[in-house]
């Protein structure tokens, strides 16, 4: 055993504690330790989901608090393959990001230890299996991307981190108080606990509740009409921090819902809610990409879009619908933080990151512009790259639960969101360069990075088998929702006697 | 190696006769529209001294290889048709092919001669050439329109597309076609005007404008193979239509009457008419003539 | 391990290859591009049986490829030109940027069509018709010319075909639980009404926009004409025939079980002799070479839909038989256009005159290509025409055989704009250096355009393997009732028999030939295009006696209130308008703080207000 769960939160804690201290000897350790640290936590990881897959859900109590009062964690395949994402995807960023602000230490430190505490806040979201628990992570979490979305101290990313402040304390609001109504109604925190004894709170104050969690956890997936603050903080904050956002803190509140929807409570009209929403998430926020001259704003729009498509599979409530969702969201989650990367070279040395800017960046850029157009190809769902199967699984989904008009709407939404990819991708390779733009080299370990997540794309394009036995082991983790509270409430019992 | 011989045979005698009758009705064109314009005119057989002459004249030029072989398509053409057309009933005296092709056969190696020509005139790079040859090209669009859907409307009800069968069909009922399907009769025959290229549909070769047009470029041997070709080929058409229209004929006594009568049809109406621009010729033919084919075809589906 | 593995990982490997080899050196490149492209080929003949197949499975979905006697009529296309248009590639596309990028999506577009004539489940078709798609479509934006309007043109309607057949595997795989191609054919009387309507709807949709099916072609006269020639050989004459692949098995298989089939096979039917006939008016009116020959595919293709569409045997014989002679010609026809890009640098009719005397063999090659392509006897298009129109006539489709005749008697006008336009006319000074195209170019066309007068005196050869695939869709044989090796018959019995009338058209020419060339042989000589009698003048050595603008403008006169209304302006106005609509929409994110707070409260009490009928 190389370790429990817990050390998914504590490790990364302490290291963040330790940077600045370790920087004050050794100026590189600021860049090196968060990323011993992530390759730990991702070895870890993968070694747990290994074991998960074939022994079953580990449950792990925290200070011998047994569940339903103490703090647990539950690392089943379903929240194992979503913290295994998130730490990969953390540990690529970091590689991606290592020279970031080379030559600033004080600027770098903040950015490490921001970074470390937002990978462990969602991680420590999707693991938990506390409710409040939850809350302070979603807190940790948010905290943190206020202050990276303000990280370059511009006027621009000041209003959009400000704007993402007061929708973000909204949220908190919302919580709170779902967490108070049933906290009120029922006694207990722990997530098991209250899914086996949701039937006896009164349904009115049960409606409530799904509400407030609908709202308050919505602002951090990302729905629609919840989701005006994302767009400015994406595009404001710097490269990596935007593709930390797709690749890991959106995908850590679409747990987070998905978890209240699907384990929770069963209010019936829930999955179609996701549906709807994910729909109106989607064709609104691709009706907006297509008209945006900002290229991280065009990303940030698709990526919205694309959780939105992620809510619509879940809707779906099939196994093979949550199977496709979670597919699709490996699929963003690789695909737009690759587009997130790259962009960002694309448009680096560029006030404003307009998207004729890339204009003829083909030339200058290849690997980037190749991986950009990669990712593009990938995110659009193109055979024979990751985001096929994706769509394919889903809209096969779609077509077991009889819901031809959703493919049909969510197919002609993808047209638009082609269109502007494309568009793009022409640019940089058909477009003569701006005379003023002057190309940026990316760095090494950036190169290493974004090759990283273009090979990824490339075998899960060609072999999807490679993650799809994990999928589908989580998606039956998600659905079964007796073993959940079994599992986790049997661990109590279990240090009972 | 005797099929061949026999074949060939055929060819020459059905091209001597087309040859001589066809030069003479252009002969006796000339001289009806010199009569019709109250000139005196030259004698019916000047064609025949023109073509003599023509043939006997040294050519010293050309312009490369496809103007030296537009003449020899042209005769393809002609000759072709001609060996594809029945020229009697029962397809007495010349052998020909007329069991190895049909009428849609037909219709396309009509217009491998004048495409063939057309490449031979537009390689002397007289811009008249090339000018006569897309007005004759329009044209063509214009008029094979009506003559198609006649011919349509007549393989439908004879459920055939073989002439030799359309000509028994005649035979057997004692009826000919023109009669029994006058709706396409008309309008072949109004897109027959087309097909002779007499006023007013003129304005391919268009004398006063274009200098002959497509065949400004060329004389002497060229000329005198085209010549020869074009009276050929005219009487090959009117041997189709007698042939499809009129039950054909039993001896060239008949045949010569017959053709004659119809001949008589484009020239009297080029006597009196003046010229359509293209365009006015190309939808004059999408105008009656298509109506006319269209009720061809529509008597021929119903009834 | 299966030689059917083994084909595509050595065109993947190739592909592969070939784009690294860029980098090392262009011989080693070229080399390796030939050689793939030859080796899958010799592969495929000689390893490959019909009846083939191998099975495996990806994330539990069952997927077989294989490979049918249907199948094999399409790999004749695609990979008999895919070897004539990789060795004129090489010579065609020497000294150009990015070929690595050039070849590798050529390479993977030949894979992704024989990966589509070689799947037998949905999703490897659907996988490889996508690959196809965006293959050729960074060819068509290769050039850099009209990038934006032309490439997303070509991306949009390709994925809108593709998203509905997306959408028609997924109905079917929900509704069936196969992806076997045989399952679904198999399953489909079983289907529901509302199926069995959508499903052919959605197939033709997409089959119909490879195909450039009228109103889904707007897309096609564009890519056609911007990609390199060297690839729009393989393009209008391989890829375009995907479409029609498809459209034949929705035919066979599904149109046959509609409940009222006829009004469906009479819709598409005119919608390919619409196609036919817009398409030749646009050719007609075009001044550049290219998109003369783009405006004419989609008219060819339209013949081949209404072949397809009204499904007799005769008619899906002809439809079969033009799709490989369209691939023929028009692959000729392409190359020829390339060859004069190539020499002169321009591939339009007002610039470049003259040239038959510099290029003869380009213009032996077109020569015979067009002729092929006005359907004129001896060569191959004659034989289909014949069939189309007999099988339209037999079938009672009289209006729609007119309609069809019209399209290809004015295509003769166009056919000759072609000729004339490149090689004959005055000859000018401007071109007086140009040089006959180097043989790697040369050859390609003229084996092609060889074969369409085999083709066309022998249609058995070609009519035989179209046979058999033929039987594998259902039909009875052929062979006999309606050709024969040189004999061509239709379902009243009448004939065409074309050897004796093909040695009478070359014994006639042959004969008059010699008597024009031996009749005064010494006194004739060659005078240059500037010696000419223009009504009895001989005009000056600058004078301009080039006739190429306004061609046919009289014609075009007669015709234009058809022309008038184009199906691209309906879509630009669509697009602007949705544009439009996005652009009002997008300020719902006013970048406004306090509105996206107020969106929050305006949910929450939505919500709120309707929980009872949401969460009731």
């Amino acid at each position: 055993m190389v370790g429990s769960p817990v050390l998914f939160i504590a490790v990364p804690l302490l290291a963040a504690f330790l940077i600045p201290l370790l920087g004050m000897i050794w100026k590189e350790s600021i860049r090196i330790l968060p990323g011993l640290v992530l390759l730990y936590m991702l070895v870890l990881a993968v070694t747990l989901l290994g074991q998960v897959m074939h022994t079953g859900t580990i449950v792990e109590i925290i200070a011998g608090w047994k569940p339903p009062w103490g703090i647990n964690l539950v690392f089943s395949p379903f929240t194992g393959v979503l913290a295994t994402l998130m730490i990969g995807m953390g540990f690529i960023i970091w590689i991606y990001s290592y020279r970031f602000k080379n030559v600033d230490f004080e600027e770098a430190k903040k950015y490490f230890i921001l970074f470390m505490m937002l990978v462990t806040g969602s991680v420590g979201i999707v693991l938990t299996g506390d409710i409040f628990n939850q809350f302070v992570f979603i807190e940790i979490t948010s905290i943190s991307a206020y202050a990276l979305t303000a990280f370059y101290k511009h006027r621009d990313s000041a209003e959009a981190s400000f704007k993402y402040l007061m929708i973000g304390s909204l949220s908190s609001m919302f919580l709170l108080l779902a967490i108070i109504l049933i906290y009120s109604q029922l006694g207990t925190l722990n997530m098991a606990d209250i899914a086996s004894k949701a039937h006896l709170m009164k349904p009115e104050f049960k409606i409530l509740a799904v509400i407030f969690f609908i709202v308050g956890l919505g602002i951090e997936a990302e729905i629609f009409p919840l989701n005006g603050w994302a767009p400015d903080a994406y595009a404001q904050a710097p490269g990596p921090v935007g593709a930390a956002f797709a690749g890991i803190v959106v995908k850590a509140g679409v747990y987070a819902l998905i978890r209240i929807i699907f384990t929770l409570f069963d209010v019936s009209g829930t999955h179609q809610f996701l549906i709807v929403i994910g729909l109106t998430t989607l064709i609104i926020s691709e009706m907006a990409a297509i008209r945006q001259e900002r290229l991280k704003r065009m990303l940030a729009y698709s990526s919205l879009g694309q959780m939105g498509l992620v809510l619509v599979a879940f809707g779906i409530g099939t196994e093979e619908g949550i199977f496709a969702a979670l597919f699709l969201l490996i699929n963003h989650a690789i695909g737009k933080s690759l587009l997130f990367l790259s962009g960002s070279y694309l448009v680096y040395n560029s006030a404003d990151k307009y998207i004729n800017e890339t204009n003829g960046m083909g030339k200058f850029l290849p690997i980037t512009s190749f991986l950009f157009a990669l990712g593009a190809l990938a995110v659009v769902g193109m055979p024979p790259f990751s985001g096929f199967w994706g769509k394919f699984f889903m809209m096969s989904a779609a077509a077991h639960a009889n819901m031809l008009l959703v493919i049909a709407l969510i197919l002609s939404v993808s047209l638009i969101e082609l269109v502007y990819y494309f568009r793009v991708v022409n640019r940089i390779y058909f477009y003569k360069k701006e005379s003023h733009i002057e190309p940026k080299k990316p760095t090494v370990n950036a190169v290493i990075a974004m090759v990283t997540l273009g090979v990824i794309i490339l075998v899960i394009g060609f072999y999807p088998d490679v993650i799809s036995g994990y999928l589908h082991q989580a998606s039956q983790a998600l659905l079964d929702k007796g073993k959940y509270i079994q599992d986790v409430l049997s661990t109590g019992q279990l240090l009972t006697h | 190696m005797k099929e061949i011989l026999y074949y060939t045979w055929g060819a020459i005698v059905s091209f001597v006769v087309a040859f001589s009758v066809g030069i003479t009705y252009m002969g006796l064109n000339r001289k009806i529209t010199a009569r019709v314009q109250n000139r005196y005119g030259p004698p019916w057989y000047q064609n025949f001294i023109d073509v003599i002459k023509l043939s006997s004249k040294k050519t010293s030029i050309h312009h490369g290889v496809m103007q030296h072989m537009g003449p020899a398509f042209i005769m393809v053409t002609s000759v072709v048709s001609l060996l594809v057309i029945p020229i009697l009933n029962g397809n007495k005296f010349f052998p020909n092919l007329n069991f190895q092709g049909d009428l849609i056969f037909l219709l396309y190696i009509m217009v491998f001669g004048p495409l063939g020509m057309a490449l031979g005139a537009g390689q002397t790079g007289n811009p008249n050439s090339a000018i006569g040859v897309t007005r004759g090209l329009s044209q063509m669009a214009g008029f094979e329109i009506p003559w198609v859907m006649a011919l349509v409307a007549l393989m439908i009800q004879y459920k055939t597309t073989s002439i030799v069968d359309l000509m028994n069909v005649q035979v057997e009922s004692g009826r000919w076609l023109m009669f029994s399907s006058p709706f396409a009769f008309l309008a072949a025959v109004m897109a027959m005007l087309g097909m002779f290229r007499y006023a007013p549909f003129d304005i391919v070769g268009a004398p006063q404008e274009l200098a002959s047009g497509p065949m400004s470029e060329n004389g002497g041997k060229y000329l005198f193979v085209m010549m020869s070709a074009g009276s050929v080929f005219a009487f090959a058409k009117l041997t189709l239509y007698v042939d499809i229209f009129m039950g054909g004929a039993d001896n060239l006594i008949i045949l010569v009457v017959k053709t004659f009568a119809l001949y008589l049809i484009p020239m009297l109406y080029g006597i009196t008419s003046p010229r359509y621009r293209t365009e006015q010729s190309v939808r004059w033919f999408w105008g009656w003539p298509s109506f006319f084919g269209l009720l061809a075809i529509l008597q021929a589906a119903l009834f | 391990m299966n030689m059917i593995y083994i084909l595509f990982s050595l065109m993947f490997g190739g592909a592969i290859l070939t784009f690294l080899a860029h980098k090392v050196s262009g011989l080693l490149r070229d080399i390796l591009f030939v050689l793939t492209i030859l080796a899958s080929t010799v592969l495929f003949y000689t390893k490959i049986h019909t009846g083939d197949a191998v099975d495996f499975s990806i994330s539990g979905l069952p997927l077989q490829w294989g490979i049918n006697a249907y199948g094999r009529i399409f790999s004749l296309i695609v990979l008999g030109l895919g070897v004539m248009a990789s060795f004129y590639s090489v010579s065609y596309m020497k000294g150009k940027e990015r070929l690595g990028y050039f070849y590798f999506n050529f390479l993977i577009s030949l894979i992704s069509m024989m990966g589509i004539l070689m799947s037998h489940d949905l999703v490897s078709f659907f996988i490889f018709w996508e690959m196809m798609t965006w293959s050729s479509y960074f060819i068509v934006i290769y050039n850099g010319k009209h990038v934006q309007r032309s490439g997303i043109n070509y991306i949009l309607f390709s994925a809108l075909g593709a998203y509905a057949m997306l959408m028609a595997i997924v109905m079917v795989y929900a509704h069936t639980q196969s992806l076997m191609i045989q399952d679904m054919m198999q399953a489909f009387p079983f289907f529901p009404v509302a199926y069995k309507v959508w499903l052919p709807i959605l197939f033709l949709t997409a089959f119909g926009v490879k195909a450039a099916m009228m109103p889904l072609h707007v897309w096609a006269p564009d890519a056609y004409s911007d990609s390199p020639m060297a690839y729009t050989s393989v393009f209008s004459g391989a890829l375009s025939k995907m479409g029609i692949y498809g459209m034949i098995i929705v035919f066979v298989t599904m149109v046959n079980y509609l409940p009222d089939d006829t009004w469906f096979r009479e819709t598409i039917a005119w919608l390919g002799a619409i196609t036919a006939i817009m398409g030749t008016l646009w050719a007609i009116a075009q001044d550049d070479a290219r998109k003369l020959l783009a405006w004419s595919s989609v008219a060819q293709l339209g013949y081949i839909i209404t072949g397809v569409a009204v499904g007799t045997p005769l008619a899906m014989l002809s439809a079969l038989f033009l799709s490989v002679m369209h691939a023929l010609f028009k692959g000729t026809l392409f190359m020829a256009v390339g060859a004069i890009e190539k020499q002169t640098g321009t591939t339009k009719f007002n610039e470049v005159t003259g040239l038959i005397r510099k290029m003869p063999w380009t213009f032996i090659s077109s020569l015979l290509a067009i002729i092929a392509l006005a359907g004129i006897p001896p060569l191959g298009g004659f034989v289909g025409k014949w069939m189309l129109y007999e099988s339209l006539i037999n079938s009672n489709h009289y209006i729609l055989v007119i309609a069809i005749f019209f399209a290809s008697t004015s295509a003769f006008l166009y056919c000759y704009k072609f000729l004339f336009g490149f090689f004959l006319g005055q000859e000018e000074k401007e071109w007086e250096q140009v040089k006959e195209a180097p043989a790697l170019m040369v050859l390609p066309m003229l084996i092609m355009a060889t074969l369409l007068l085999v083709f066309g005196v022998f249609p058995g050869i070609v009519l035989n393997p179209i046979d058999l695939g033929m039987q594998t869709l259902g039909f009875s044989t052929t062979a006999g009732t309606f050709w024969s090796m040189s004999g061509l018959f239709n379902e009243w019995g009448n004939q065409v028999m074309l050897q004796p009338l093909v040695y009478a058209i070359g014994g006639t020419f042959l004969f008059f030939l010699i008597l024009l060339t031996v009749k005064g042989f010494k006194e004739t000589r060659y005078v240059t295009t500037k010696d000419i009698s223009s009504s009895g003048e001989v005009p000056l050595e600058h004078e301009n006696l080039t006739f190429s603008e306004g061609f046919y403008q009289p014609f075009l006169r007669a015709v234009w209130p058809v022309m008038k209304r184009r199906m691209m302006s309906y879509y630009q106005g669509f697009g602007q308008g949705m544009e439009a609509f996005f652009d009002y929409l997008r300020r719902v994110y006013s970048g406004n703080g306090q509105t996206y707070a107020i969106y929050v409260l305006v949910f929450v009490v939505i919500l709120l207000l309707f929980k009872n009928s949401l969460f009731g």
